[in-house]
């Protein structure tokens, strides 16, 4: 909808197909930019369809009301929208017992289905102990709503997700990095249902517990669990991205409820991903990418061999964005001892990662354009997979986290990954000491 | 979680809906008074229906406004406005050339 409001505010007239069930989203999307009334013909085309029939006969159906929408004269609001006034909500938005908190958040929209902790005055001055930066401060205005990101909101949705204020300096961090990528909100709206995988790195991870190894991503670690909720939370709430309004994700991913891990640094042979991309080891960092599908494979053998032609055997064409290598620190340990570096391994994919000779023509599919839209990547003129490109020169990332095991994985989609430094408050030490004991204690049965 | 305990007690709660700064709303382009003999632009961006869809609504066009011109402008992304900013100069040349434009997002 962006480029119909660009071209409408450049003095011509538009429409804009758009399938019927996407009417709030491009809604939604036209009143970010400052024309809540755009002229949209509703289709019965699903998204990516390639059926040319249905194509054929949804858009015969409405033709005439697409000549209608550049010829009809413009309403009054049309013309003219009435301006909207500043919102100015009651800082106490609610009270009740925590039944009823939860029951009001839930209807309102604000959550993610679960129960959350209720967001009181006490618990939110709590969770600012873990920044220096002033309760009001805009971090932020995040697309497509241009919600103010200050450091209060962010506060608020982390304790409804259950955060410990030592988390705030990496949600700070994941706003920016949220930001930082143009398309991040497209990712978390779009049909294919792209979830943020974020990853940690430096002493933050140890300081607040995040899980590097064992079921690094499983449920069960209050920073891994709840770090990815309060940023799913912020993306509701912030960004105004909200299921099936904005967030069109057609099958949904469970990655949204929280995707996160600790990179292994004490045990991976490898640069971590925060030094790769030009930080110090003493550094703590954020990463986020934006997969939509995760994979896991036991490998034809745990040698650098084995594994690498398991990553090259498991790559299919009907794949998009960046592809990145999840390797538990033992096969990362196998391939550095090797003498494979996270170089080496990215350039192997990348040039090894082919459509078989005779793939499209057994399926009897046209082979003859891109896959990969986004990054121009796919079987296209050439049987590469992955093609370096000035969007993403670097389409092939590595993360070694995991325990010591020899099952491994990749996530694929979603534009290149963005990192942010996490900036740590003064009384850091302090603050770890106050919450790191916080810690599951299983007992023997 | 939610055990009697807690029944009795009322927590005053925070919003968690950021404020959003009103921002100036503009109103749409004057319409045309037909398309007949007009120079109509078929945009369409990088979804694989988009182009399709242009493809019927051009015929459909030429059927029915047979002196009606058409353009296409082929998005390599899902917005040329806001992502392909190398090719603004480009964008705004094929704009200024239309009287009305027919976008496709292939969603």
């Amino acid at each position: 909808m962006y480029d119909a409001i660009y071209i409408e505010k450049a003095g011509k007239p538009t429409v804009t197909f758009a399938f019927e069930h996407f009417l709030n989203d491009a809604m939604s999307a036209a009143s970010s930019k400052g024309m809540p009334v755009v002229r949209v013909v509703p289709e019965t085309i699903v998204s990516e369809s390639t059926v040319v029939a249905d194509i054929e006969k949804a858009i015969t159906a409405v033709f005439d009301d697409a000549v209608a929408a550049l010829t009809k004269p413009l309403t009054v609001e049309e013309k003219s929208p009435k301006p909207r006034e500043q919102e100015n909500p009651p800082r106490i938005v609610f009270k009740g017992s925590l039944e009823d908190v939860n029951r009001f958040f839930y209807q309102r929209g604000w959550t993610d289905g679960l129960p959350i902790i209720p967001p009181t005055e006490a618990a939110v001055a709590e969770m600012l102990t873990g920044t220096d930066l002033p309760a009001d401060h805009v971090v932020v205005e995040l697309e497509p709503r241009r919600g103010k990101a200050t450091v209060e909101k962010i506060a608020i949705n982390a304790v409804m997700a259950g955060c410990l204020p030592t988390y705030m300096p990496l949600l700070i961090a994941g706003v920016e990095c949220l930001s930082d990528n143009p398309v991040s909100g497209m990712m978390a709206a779009s049909t294919g249902s792209f979830s943020p995988f974020w990853l940690i790195n430096g002493p933050i991870a140890k300081d607040i517990n995040a899980r590097a190894t064992y079921g690094a991503t499983s449920p069960g670690d209050i920073a891994n669990a709840t770090i990815g909720r309060a940023l799913g939370l912020l993306t509701k709430n912030m960004r105004g991205i909200r299921k099936q309004i904005e967030d069109m994700g057609v099958l949904g991913n469970p990655g949204k409820y929280s995707w996160v891990a600790a990179e292994n640094e004490e045990y991976s042979p490898f640069e971590s991903q925060h030094v790769e991309r030009g930080l110090n080891k003493e550094d703590s960092a954020i990463t986020l990418t934006f997969p939509q599908s995760f994979q896991q494979m036991m490998p034809f053998g745990t040698d650098a061999k084995g594994l690498l032609a398991t990553v090259i055997g498991s790559i299919v064409p009907a794949r998009m964005g960046q592809f990145i290598l999840l390797l538990t620190p033992t096969n990362a340990r196998s391939c550095a001892d090797a003498g494979w570096t996270k170089k080496a391994i990215k350039d192997y994919i990348v040039k090894n990662a082919v459509v078989p000779e005779d793939y499209f023509e057994r399926l009897g599919i046209d082979g003859s354009r891109a896959f990969d839209r986004g990054t121009g990547s796919g079987p296209g003129g050439t049987r590469d997979i992955f093609r370096p490109s000035q969007r993403d020169p670097d389409p092939v990332q590595v993360f070694v986290y995991g325990g010591f095991g020899s099952w491994m994985g990749f996530a694929q989609g979603g534009p290149p990954p963005v990192t942010r430094k996490v900036e740590l408050p003064k009384d850091w030490t302090k603050l770890v000491a106050k919450y790191k004991n916080i810690v599951p204690n299983y007992f023997r049965y | 979680m939610m055990s009697a305990d807690n029944t009795d007690t009322v927590y005053e709660v925070l919003s968690p809906w950021s404020e959003a700064d009103p921002i100036p709303l503009q109103g749409l382009s004057p319409r045309v008074d037909g398309l007949a003999g007009k120079k109509i632009g078929l945009l369409c961006n990088n979804k694989r229906a988009a182009p399709v869809i242009l493809d019927v609504a051009e015929r459909l066009l030429k059927e029915k406004y047979p002196t009606a011109e058409t353009s296409y402008f082929h998005a390599r992304t899902f917005s040329v406005s806001s992502l392909e900013l190398d090719r603004k100069d480009e964008f705004d040349d094929w704009l200024k050339g239309l009287d009305a434009v027919i976008a496709s997002v292939g969603d």
